[in-house]
């Protein structure tokens, strides 16, 4: 009987194989968990949905779409461009110092309310003295990487 | 006291530096101390291990902490643990008492983090000294136990353990290394990302994206509203505050501080549940529990001692068994293995030096937290008035600094930065945790190697169970875990049955 049980839970793993044993493991273990949710989850939603007391709501109007598009733009052009900027001046830091003055800049602009001069002139003065503060300490006195 | 002679200036300095931008980003609805350990991250690159260890500490208290001042004079929570905070703190802002309602919330924060320090001091070492003796074996059924604790203890069961195993499953992606006794094979990663994805996504970009971008494109999707805060900060006709109010509490204040290093200790647990968890008991166990969500102070103090009362709770898995308590501690892993420290149960035996620095760090970050927001919290309080459109830039900026000079200038990691902050925000959309994720996504690695080379050894699944007394214990605990995440998720579908009919 013990015999036949150590049988069953007996295991050998082929090494060259032995990459994928335990990710197989992991995928199947999510694939399950999935189809539960589905099953706890997932049906009562439909039915509820089919039976006409919940409606299905897909309006994005709770959204900022401006501000968060925005955001996700901006960020993606901070990126690149930081990284080309670098490139002319290696180990220096300036792709980060010159393209982070005008990223926050933007950023700023793009999440603030009601402009106004004194707004303005806040946000101007934050988008120079941030990033020529961070740069100064980190890339100068602190000697970390930049791009 | 040895090691005090290692000890810099600059320990000593960084630790206030640390609090008060822990403070800072606490005190700010929407900034975590997840998020100050993260953004400062960067500054520690540079300092040595103590020196990163002070200022890391002072965040992770201060940030903490700074979460009661917009949670009582606002009804905001500013970090979710604080969310208790608000229901007595907030009527006893309307009460004219605001000032008593802040400092009292400070002394309670002081009395849990110290509690929790001294805990910590006390439990870990020896926590530690049974783990060394653990097996691959062992060692896979505690992440195996952490996974299903996580699990049970998360707003949707299925969502949480699912977050989990799928931060195990990213964690996975990249070459199965030789180093560790693998065979030198990619898994999950399309051949013109091998170069870059060779050992997988860098924990720290990962971080940094979830907690830092993420946060913040949740706010952008809110449109970033400011509210006209500058009357409510007003502290200067308020009822002083007299240490008289903590007379008979010293009950609650230990119950509360202890419910939160325990429920620190357990891994992928937010700080909300431990204040949630101390302020019903201190309203089961109080006289007068009408007076709860009215403005008693009796509540405060709970949710405060409480949720302090985790920092060092946190902490004990974390240097014990190398297991984060949440997901700030989860950075704190990070950090260390920026400085070349491996956390296990072998960490205290052979850095008592770090140790003891950490345990003085806990402590001093936690005086310097009173002393600091209890003589300076008129100031503090006007923190919260610091307007988003100038924070959040900085902080994305600071968020690319983090992930590019992690491994020394790499643009890649700067796209993980961006990759998982997306994730963050669109995962929660759908219900994936944040918490269980990045905690399955720590231990996947390890969790693979212990599995796989039990396995490869001894040739049978059975192992699992007869390795040894401890493996079976640890087995009892796996089972009374899943079997009170189904017990509760039950419960809670009748309540919620209950509540519906009526």
């Amino acid at each position: 009987m013990e015999n036949s049980s150590s049988s069953l839970l007996a295991i050998k793993i082929d090494f060259a194989q032995s990459h994928i044993f335990f990710p197989t493991i992991i995928v199947w273990t999510l694939v399950i968990l999935f189809a539960l949710i589905l099953i706890f989850y997932g049906i009562p939603y439909l039915r509820s949905y089919l039976s006409g007391e919940r409606t299905l709501n897909l309006s994005l109007e709770h959204i900022d779409k401006i501000r968060l598009l925005g955001t996700l733009i901006v960020t993606v052009l901070y990126f690149i461009l930081m990284d080309e900027v670098g490139t002319f001046f290696p180990n220096m830091g300036y792709g980060f110092l010159f393209v982070s003055i005008p990223f926050i800049f933007l950023i700023s602009i793009l999440y603030v309310h009601d402009i106004n001069r004194k707004k303005l002139i806040t946000i101007t003065l934050n988008a120079i003295i941030a990033p020529s503060l961070a740069w100064f300490l980190l890339a100068k006195m602190f000697s970390i990487t930049l791009p | 006291m040895e090691f005090l002679t290692d000890l810099s200036m600059m320990y000593f300095l960084l630790i206030p530096i640390g609090v008060i931008i822990g403070i800072f980003f606490g005190a700010i609805p929407g900034m975590t101390a997840t998020m100050a350990v993260a953004v400062c991250l960067p500054l520690t690159y540079s300092l040595n291990l103590n020196e990163g260890l002070a200022l890391l500490l002072g965040l992770y208290v201060g940030g903490i902490s700074g979460g009661l001042v917009p949670a009582i004079l606002l009804n905001i929570p500013g970090t979710p643990s604080s969310i208790t905070t608000t229901f007595d703190g907030y009527p006893m802002t309307q009460n004219n008492q605001g000032a008593i309602a802040l400092k009292t919330a400070i002394t309670a924060s002081l009395f849990g983090g110290i509690l929790s320090a001294v805990i910590l001091f006390l439990f870990a070492p020896i926590l530690a000294d049974v783990a060394i003796k653990f097996s691959y074996i062992e060692k896979f059924l505690i992440i195996f136990l952490a996974l299903t604790v996580i699990a049970s203890l998360s707003t949707n069961l299925l969502a949480g353990i699912f977050s989990g195993v799928l931060g195990v499953l990213i964690s996975l992606i990249g070459v199965y290394s030789i180093d560790v006794g693998g065979n030198g094979e990619f898994r999950f990663v399309p051949g013109i990302l091998e170069y870059y994805l060779e050992t997988g996504f860098s924990l720290l970009p990962v971080l940094i994206g979830l907690f830092g971008l993420g946060a913040i494109l949740k706010e952008a999707e809110k449109g970033t509203k400011e509210e006209d805060t500058s009357q409510k900060v007003n502290l200067s006709n308020q009822q002083k505050f007299s240490m008289k109010i903590f007379k008979g509490q010293f009950t609650n204040l230990t119950r509360s501080g202890l419910i939160g290093t325990f429920v620190g200790m357990l891994p992928g647990v937010g700080g909300s549940a431990a204040s949630v968890l101390s302020y019903t008991q201190a309203k089961n166990f109080s006289k007068e529990p009408k007076k709860f969500g009215t403005g008693a102070p009796q509540g405060v103090i709970a949710s405060e001692a409480a949720n302090n009362g985790l920092t060092g709770g946190a902490l004990i898995p974390l240097l014990s068994l190398g297991i984060p308590g949440d997901s700030t501690t989860a950075v704190l892993i990070g950090a260390f293995t920026l400085q070349g420290i491996q956390v296990g149960p072998l960490f205290i035996g052979e850095n008592l030096g770090t140790w003891n620095t950490m345990i003085l760090g806990l402590l001093l970050a936690n005086i310097v937290m009173f002393i600091t927001m209890f003589y300076a919290i008129k100031y503090i309080a006007k923190v919260v008035t610091v307007p988003k459109y100038i924070l959040y830039p900085i902080i994305i900026m600071m968020c690319v600094v983090g992930s590019y000079a992690i491994n020394y200038g790499n643009m890649f990691d700067v796209w993980t930065l961006l990759i998982f902050g997306i994730f963050a925000y669109l995962g929660g959309k759908i219900g994936i945790e944040m918490a269980p994720f990045i905690i399955g996504f720590i231990l996947g690695k390890s969790a693979e190697i212990y599995f796989v080379k039990a396995l490869e050894s001894f040739g049978t699944f059975e192992i699992f169970f007869t390795k040894s007394p401890i493996a079976m214990f640890l087995w009892v605990l796996i089972i009374i875990s899943v079997g009170y995440s189904i017990y509760s998720a039950l419960k809670g579908k009748k309540i919620k049955k209950a509540i519906e009919n009526k």
